[in-house]
């Protein structure tokens, strides 16, 4: 198994190089990575240097008025030394095979891979792996993972992304109210329901506006299980500050390499106060009369 | 070329029947399980049965919603249901698991496989990959432009489903678990909370910097796309959807036939112009409890096209009563109330074979023969004088006074 991070700061390569087994960085199509393409084709020589795999990730749907820029970025993408590309869009598929990356493929499901029928069929075309849903619970989990051991790939630590809308909902509220108020750095922006307290950061980009979960999710206690099955782990780095992931990330190294016990008092203070298993305990299939 | 399809939803037997008869060429219904609107949906195997036994008398199709996103769970018992969907002759799924579209074909080939708008599906070389897949038709995302749509159609050799009116998911359908968080309703598995729809206090760090006498609301305006109705025709759409599985009869009856007649004009003259669209968006007024707009069918969506504190409203007909039977020969109508008028009303009848015609309620009965002036009794049955020929079918509405 591969324990992988989002790097979307260039400068966060040094302090994590030694601690994971590889990157995924994006630009096009993708949100939240603050990258040149100039720093990813450095990262993919450093990647290469240090014997680091390196991912190129293409997170959002793409519109038919944007295919030009999905081929330019492909140009781009082909001349580097990538061991996989994340995509959510089907329409990276037929430019892949142009490409000849098909075989290294992983689609992302976000919120719609949930089950072990769609992830077989999905892993029968030749792609190289998945990423499933982070709605899912522990047992849907296992599930999936054991009917198709070391072909999948799953989000273990960060902000799970809830929503994604074409609409610029920040940048229309803020015309709507007759206030201005810059987005470049919208990492630090949260919307809170009137009538509920949890704050979900959001950010409003050209994409469109994307609400990540108010918690971070961990799977520290369910890793030494799900690492058995996994293909890659992935930390999400998104509103993490430096020390949150270089931390995350050298407990998860203990836990699969030190076969730390999950049940050591530090990881179990940072499930209680800091972080939140998501839905690995708790369905989301109740109806509106429950 | 064959004629492009005019698609309506249906949240029961009843409304689908209206669906048909008021000019749609084929409906989409859910059952019982399986689908996204478990509220919307209550058909049951006979209901299917009878409905699509009804549509063959109109030549019309039967869609069947499997849009769910499964669960393993959700499994148990689809390859029974999609194999009684085939014995009844529904013509196709709409599915938003991709992995189903091998079973259907395996275990009733005779089903189409349409792709959900949940996949929101927005260029051509996705819609090409579900092709290759084995779907039979797309639905497109409603985030693509008219520019967009027409290059799509340019570019894919499957039929391609748009939605032309009604409520819009106002994030990428089935990109947004919101309401799992909130409220633990999977909006995946039919539980949407419409939490899109709520308000929000927006922070900067831990500075409020939304406004309390406004604030943030994700909500979107309903899509109304009467003035692209012609270049999508002409865009070889190969269907026209109408979204509104909760909606009424009467909302479905006017919607439906609104958009039957343009599409009809569409095809007699070739043209239409900005007149006669003004006139059939007046016509969907009639029927609107929403705002509404373009959505992306013009570009962008601004600030104007989200609801920011709005309530609904903009109704100019409220639907007053429902034609059961017409006696030619008394010139009486037997009607079922609605909603409350008075016998100086003015009135407006239309139906599937009958333009708006007004009248005026003045003379009407209770069951009894007894003469009434005030019907205020929703389900109520009256007798109403009416001065031309109806038909079973034909709903009345009361003109206010805007």
């Amino acid at each position: 198994m591969e324990l992988l991070i989002t790097l979307r700061k260039y400068d966060l390569y040094d302090s994590i190089k030694n601690l994971t087994d590889g990157i995924i960085v994006g630009k096009y199509f993708t949100s939240g990575y603050h990258l040149s393409l100039e720093e990813i084709t450095d990262l993919s020589i450093k990647c290469k240097n240090d014997n680091l795999k390196f991912y190129v990730a293409l997170d959002d749907l793409i519109s038919e008025k944007d295919r030009s820029l999905l081929i330019n970025y492909f140009d781009f993408i082909s001349k580097l030394r990538v061991d996989g590309v994340y995509f959510h869009d089907l329409s990276v598929i037929e430019v892949a095979k142009r490409y000849g990356l098909f075989d290294k493929l992983i689609y992302d499901g976000k919120t719609i891979l949930t089950n072990s029928l769609e992830t077989s069929f999905y892993l029968n075309t030749g792609l190289d792996s998945v990423v499933i849903s982070r709605e899912l619970t522990l047992q849907e989990v296992t599930g999936i993972l054991k009917n198709n051991p070391n072909r999948v790939d799953m989000q273990i630590f960060g902000h799970i992304r809830m929503s994604y809308s074409k609409r610029h909902f920040l940048r229309n509220y803020f015309k709507q109210i007759d206030r201005e108020v810059s987005l470049d750095n919208s990492e630090v922006l949260s919307i809170t329901e009137e009538n509920r307290d949890y704050h979900m950061p959001i950010t409003d980009d050209e994409s469109g506006t994307k609400i990540y979960s108010d918690f971070i999710f961990e799977t520290y206690k369910e890793f030494p299980v799900l690492k058995q099955y996994l293909r890659r782990g992935i930390i999400d780095t998104i509103f993490l500050e430096d020390g949150q992931i270089i931390s995350a990330l050298v407990d998860f190294k203990r836990i699969t390499f030190e076969n730390r016990d999950f049940m050591e008092q530090s990881l179990l203070n940072k499930r209680e106060n800091l972080y939140s298993t998501g839905y690995l305990y708790m369905k989301t299939n109740k109806t509106k009369d429950e | 070329m064959s004629k492009i399809e005019l698609l309506a939803p249906a949240k029961d037997l009843a409304k689908a029947k209206i669906a048909i008869r008021y000019g749609a060429d084929a409906v989409y219904i859910g059952g019982k399980r399986f689908s996204l609107r478990s509220r919307a949906s209550n058909f049951d195997y006979e209901d299917i049965k009878e409905l699509c036994d009804f549509a063959s008398l109109y030549n019309a199709k039967v869609y069947v919603t499997v849009n769910m996103i499964f669960h393993d769970e959700d499994f148990d018992g689809i390859i029974e249901y999609l194999k009684k969907l085939e014995s009844f002759n529904v013509t196709g799924v709409i599915i938003s698991t991709i992995s189903l579209i091998p079973l259907i074909k395996k275990v009733a080939p005779k089903l189409e496989a349409h792709m959900s708008t949940q996949l929101s599906t927005v260029n051509s070389l996705a819609v090409r990959q579900l092709k290759e897949f084995g779907a039979d038709r797309v639905v497109l995302g409603r985030e693509c432009s008219i520019q967009e749509i027409e290059m799509i159609s340019r570019n894919v050799n499957v039929p391609l489903e748009v939605f032309i009116h009604g409520g819009m998911c106002s994030n990428y359908s089935g990109r947004c678990v919101l309401s799992n968080r909130m409220t633990l309703r999977d909006a995946n598995r039919g539980g949407c909370a419409h939490s899109c729809r709520w308000k929000y206090h927006l922070y900067e760090n831990d500075t409020e910097i939304s406004n309390p006498e406004c604030l943030l609301s994700m909500s979107s305006k309903d899509l109304r796309a009467s003035a692209y109705v012609e270049k999508m025709i002409k865009a070889n759409v190969a269907s026209l959807k109408i979204e509104g599985r909760m909606k009424s009869e009467y909302y479905i009856a006017q919607v439906v036939r609104t958009y039957r007649k343009m599409i009809d004009e569409i095809y007699e003259k070739g043209h239409l112009d900005d007149e006669r669209i003004k006139y059939y968006d007046e016509e969907l007024d009639k029927a609107e409890n929403r705002p509404s707009d373009d959505g992306f069918l013009s570009g962008d969506c601004d600030n104007t096209k989200h609801l920011f504190g709005v309530n609904g409203a903009g109704v100019t007909h409220d639907y007053v009563a429902y034609v059961h039977k017409y006696d030619s020969n008394r010139n009486i109508a037997y009607i079922e109330v609605k909603n409350i008028f008075n016998n100086e009303d003015t009135l407006e009848a239309f139906g599937p074979d009958l333009d708006n015609t007004l009248f005026k309620a003045k003379i009407m009965f209770d069951e009894d023969w007894n003469l009434v002036s005030l019907a205020n009794k929703p389900t109520q049955r009256l007798y109403l004088r009416v001065p031309f020929e109806m038909k079973e079918g034909c709903m009345i509405r009361k003109v206010s006074k805007k």
